[in-house]
């Protein structure tokens, strides 16, 4: 910020009451906001707009000190943001706004967003810059914006949405268990814009498969297709074009070992698609984890268990994974055991596992309980556990010697006791400086936070 | 605080409108609004603050861009050295925010959260502060203007004076046993299952350095106290496989640069004495001795040392040994030139005047029921007890005890006739605040003081509450 003693100074009238600032704080909203308009007229006299002074003057206080002053609290969100878009002052408000960077040693629920109708999410999207949120319930999708008020509902011809993923900024592909193929819409308008299907004129049995799974790429849709008689295969779109680019990985689907994938994730650094499915029965958890390199279609890595790995493991296959895709790590949480394992997606062999040891006595007897539902999900260095209802996190410890490759991570519970018990927790994941979670039959979805704000409770 | 400028003010504080005032007189332009003020307000902001650029700046009128109702207050603290009461409808958070920008949050301090302010018979249960996760606090520390640190888990979580703000960080120990912080951002942990004593930075959230004590087993070295006097840090190691033990001494003025090593014991045989480590450590400033205390317990009761050591020299300057009703926890007053205990047997409050030490444990003055046998029975067993002004607090279960000297006007009091002082207890707190889980930690900083409980993830704050 400059010298707030330099400067010229304008004086301006705001519905009638008078302030007094310099031109720099004014054109600290960037060149095409109003106040940045106002500040180049050369009056001498004070400028006048017609608008409610009390809000001004909150959000003068933020241009001055870059921090929302507690008078905002007089004024709901939506409120400001609208008269922040006037002044044409809407980022510096949006930074203010956001919540401090995600650390899930230090984090609690902060709101539940909950769809008006079909609250029981089915699937939901968060989105990684802005925190914003796509959510599907029923055959609704729901975009609420970064601030997670509510933007619109679009009625797709679905009867329920198993997955979906924003592919642009107002694009939405869903896929659904109960009807076949790939779809978009328009969330701006509702339109659906484009349909995918899985044909092959060669083979009559593909047909109305259904989608499992999306992930995208700057320029291509990966969506995972599954035939009724098992046979599947991963589809790539290009989004220019909206055409099938290539097949990848098309398998019969006679075992667990080649299931459809249920989880999608591009990576971007290294050009790779990861799938992964995991079938559990009364004999345990099994499933394969497979890398593929979506140029040539080839599999570049993959793992089966039961079946690789440790012999010492070999009872303990995984219940669910996830990709790190900043640290370019693979996670994997074991069924029996409940530990965590971590490998290195540049460094993959046989058996690249390391098994992150449970340092903290006060958490030995939480979870490791077999069979358990688990659902893990990597963000901004950390790493998301849910183990049935509880949600903990396995966090890097800061100076730790990196050249070993492998670091300390340490344990602890996001959640506290009455927390787990609202349900099982069946999807995790972070956008923005947020944490999304949604339970098994629980309405809405969960957002964790972080915050500088210590909450402090009178009990007088 | 001098409201007037110079010596040429009428005695109603008005300002004669002659030349030579007229130039202590300072006009600032604050957002659009106008102040007037004296250079002398400007200057207790003190050298380094916004306001000293102010009165020296030759313009006409100093423009300050901005909130003028935030400087208002602001200036009142200047003037006054209180807030006015109007600061009431403003949020503290605000206030600081702009006390930092302007350089005079140090005045804001003074003024909310003065350790002169503490009035320990006037604190009562006023607000609890939550911590996120499951651990319930280990440890927790205060700085004297009342910063908190509490330890849960592997984690440190801190409050800032105004207990608005708190940041968490994670630490490489699975749960911290000594807590210490040197300043409201630095703190000193370390643990009785984890070598080494680490000064972390709880703003960014790494190891600044960790110390070490090379015993002679080259084992590791755990922690099992840590204190501080103005000028060093003392830490008592004990080596990992627990044959060995000292007291280390760092200096603070100086990157914690080792200074000496005090009390330093290896065990050989079965003379038990010299493997107790100090477990708690406590500067006694008006003696400037360092006091260290450890105890053990074992099949024939509890036994205990309390020690006094002269840093300079590292000798023991007296010692106490415990065989019967030993400690359960002690700590010493500089005020009342005594040392307190809470006997682990009876749970009785004893004193010993720090003027007349020998090492016979005679020297101790049961304050309770004198007559209670030490049948066993352990009935101060995780007891705490603590000095804090001219009063000592001891907490028995979920309550706690307020230990004060009664004051008697006898002009010819004998100094020597110790059966003289007459200490009293109350209980602390209302009825609703009384009992509860058993209270683990309690501390001391600004005019509040800080409880923390077993199973309890959360720490209450005592405030003195002021009038209208």
């Amino acid at each position: 910020m400059d010298d707030p003693t330099g400067g010229e100074r304008i004086k301006l009238n705001v519905g009638g009451k008078l302030f007094e600032t310099t031109v720099s704080t004014l054109r600290s909203g960037g060149p095409d906001s109003l106040l940045s308009a106002l500040s180049n007229r050369p009056a001498h006299d004070p400028v006048f707009i017609d608008r409610d002074p009390g809000i001004f003057s909150t959000l003068l206080s933020l241009l001055r000190s870059n921090r929302l002053p507690s008078t905002a609290k007089r004024f709901s969100n939506q409120e400001l943001i609208d008269e922040a878009i006037y002044f044409g002052i809407e980022s510096q408000l949006r930074s203010a706004l956001a919540p401090t960077r995600l650390n899930g040693i230090d984090a609690s629920v902060f709101t539940t967003v909950k769809p008006s109708s079909d609250g029981v999410v089915s699937d939901f999207n968060a989105i990684e810059s802005d925190g914003s949120l796509w959510v599907a319930h029923g055959g609704q999708i729901t975009v609420y914006d970064w601030n997670l008020s509510h933007t619109e509902t679009v009625r797709t011809h679905l009867d329920f949405i198993t997955s979906v993923r924003r592919i642009h900024s107002e694009i939405a592909a869903v896929g659904s268990l109960n009807g076949s193929g790939l779809h978009l819409y328009n969330t701006a308008n509702g339109r659906r814009v484009h349909s995918a299907e899985w044909v092959d004129p060669s083979d009559v049995r593909i047909y109305k498969a259904r989608v499992h799974a999306i992930a995208d790429s700057d320029d291509s849709i990966f969506a995972s297709y599954n035939c009724h008689h098992g046979e599947n295969c991963i589809l790539m779109l290009d989004k220019s074009t909206m055409r099938v680019s290539s097949e990848i990985g098309r398998i019969t689907g006679n075992s667990s070992k080649n299931m459809v994938p249920t989880k999608l994730k591009y990576v971007p650094d290294m050009g790779i698609l990861i799938g992964s499915s995991v079938t559990s029965g009364s004999f345990g958890c099994a499933g394969y984890i497979r890398l593929w390199d979506p140029r040539t279609r080839n599999v570049v890595w993959e793992t089966n268990e039961p079946g690789s790995g440790r012999s010492s493991r070999f009872g303990d296959s995984f219940a669910d994974t996830d990709v790190d895709v900043d640290e370019l790590s693979l996670f994997k949480i074991c069924s029996k055991s409940g530990d965590l394992a971590m490998a290195d997606l540049r460094k993959l062999s046989d058996d690249p596992w390391v098994y992150l040891k449970e340092k903290n006595p006060s958490m030995s007897n939480l979870g490791g309980n077999g069979g358990g539902n688990f659902a893990v999900h990597c963000y901004r260095k950390q790493v998301f556990v849910g183990r049935e209802g509880e949600l903990e996190v396995w966090s890097r410890i800061e100076g730790n010697d990196e050249n070993e490759g492998v670091y300390m991570y340490r344990r602890n519970c996001v959640d506290k006791l009455e927390d787990s018990e609202r349900g099982v927790i069946k999807k995790i994941e972070g956008g923005g400086d947020r944490l999304f979670v949604t339970r098994e039959n629980a309405e809405g979805i969960e957002v964790w936070q972080s915050s500088h704000n210590s909450g402090v409770v009178s009990v007088l | 605080m001098p409201p007037f400028a110079g010596s040429n003010t009428s005695s109603n504080g008005v300002h004669r409108h002659d030349s030579n005032s007229n130039s202590n007189i300072v006009t600032i332009d604050v957002g659009g609004q106008i102040f007037q003020t004296t250079k002398q307000t400007l200057s207790l902001a003190g050298s380094k603050s916004f306001f000293s650029k102010i009165s020296n700046s030759d313009s006409m009128i100093p423009f300050i861009d901005r909130d003028p109702e935030l400087f208002s207050i602001l200036l009142s603290l200047l003037r006054t050295g209180n807030l006015p009461s109007k600061a009431k409808s403003f949020n503290i958070q605000d206030l600081i925010f702009e006390s930092q920008f302007y350089g005079i949050e140090n005045l804001l301090v003074n003024s909310q959260s003065n350790p002169s302010q503490f009035d320990a018979f006037n604190l009562e249960k006023s607000s609890l502060l939550p911590l996120n996760g499951r651990d319930s606090p280990t440890s927790i520390s205060t700085t004297p203007y009342g910063s908190l640190h509490i330890a849960h888990g592997s984690k440190v979580t801190s409050f800032d004076w105004s207990l608005q703000r708190k940041s968490t960080i994670l630490t490489q120990f699975t749960a911290i046993d000594s807590l210490f912080a040197l300043s409201p951002t630095i703190a000193a942990a370390g643990a009785t299952d984890f070598s080494g004593l680490q000064i972390l930075d709880l703003e960014k959230g790494f190891v600044k350095e960790t110390l070490n004590w090379e015993n002679v087993t080259k084992s590791g070295s755990t922690v099992q106290a840590i204190s501080a006097s103005p000028d060093h840090l003392f830490t008592s190691f004990e080596s990992s496989r627990r044959n060995s033990n000292c007291i280390m001494v760092y200096d603070l003025n100086d990157n914690l640069r080792p200074v000496t090593k005090i009390g330093h014991y290896e065990i050989y045989g079965a003379d038990l004495d010299s493997a107790i480590p100090s477990t708690k450590l406590q500067w006694v400033s008006s003696h400037n001795l360092l006091m260290s205390s450890g105890s053990h317990s074992g099949p024939s009761g509890v036994l205990g040392n309390i020690k006094f050591w002269d840093i300079r020299s590292g000798n023991v300057v007296c010692e106490l040994k415990e065989k019967v009703d030993c400690f359960a926890d002690v700590t010493a007053s500089n005020v009342l030139g005594g040392m307190f205990k809470v006997g682990v047997n009876t749970g009785e409050i004893f004193f010993a005047d720090l003027r007349n030490m020998d090492s016979d444990s005679n020297s101790w003055i049961c304050l309770g029921d004198g007559r209670k046998v030490a049948n066993g029975k352990k009935e101060g067993f995780g007891c705490k007890i603590e000095s804090h002004g001219n009063q000592v607090f001891c907490s028995k279960g979920g309550n706690l005890e307020l230990w004060s000297e009664v004051a008697m006007n006898r002009a010819e009091r004998d100094e020597s006739d110790l059966s003289e002082r007459i200490f009293r207890k109350n209980l602390m707190g209302r009825a609703k605040d009384m009992g509860g889980n058993r209270i683990t930690n309690f501390h001391f900083g600004g005019s509040k003081m800080f409880i923390t409980r077993k199973d309890q993830q959360c720490v209450e704050v005592w405030s003195s509450v002021c009038g209208f």
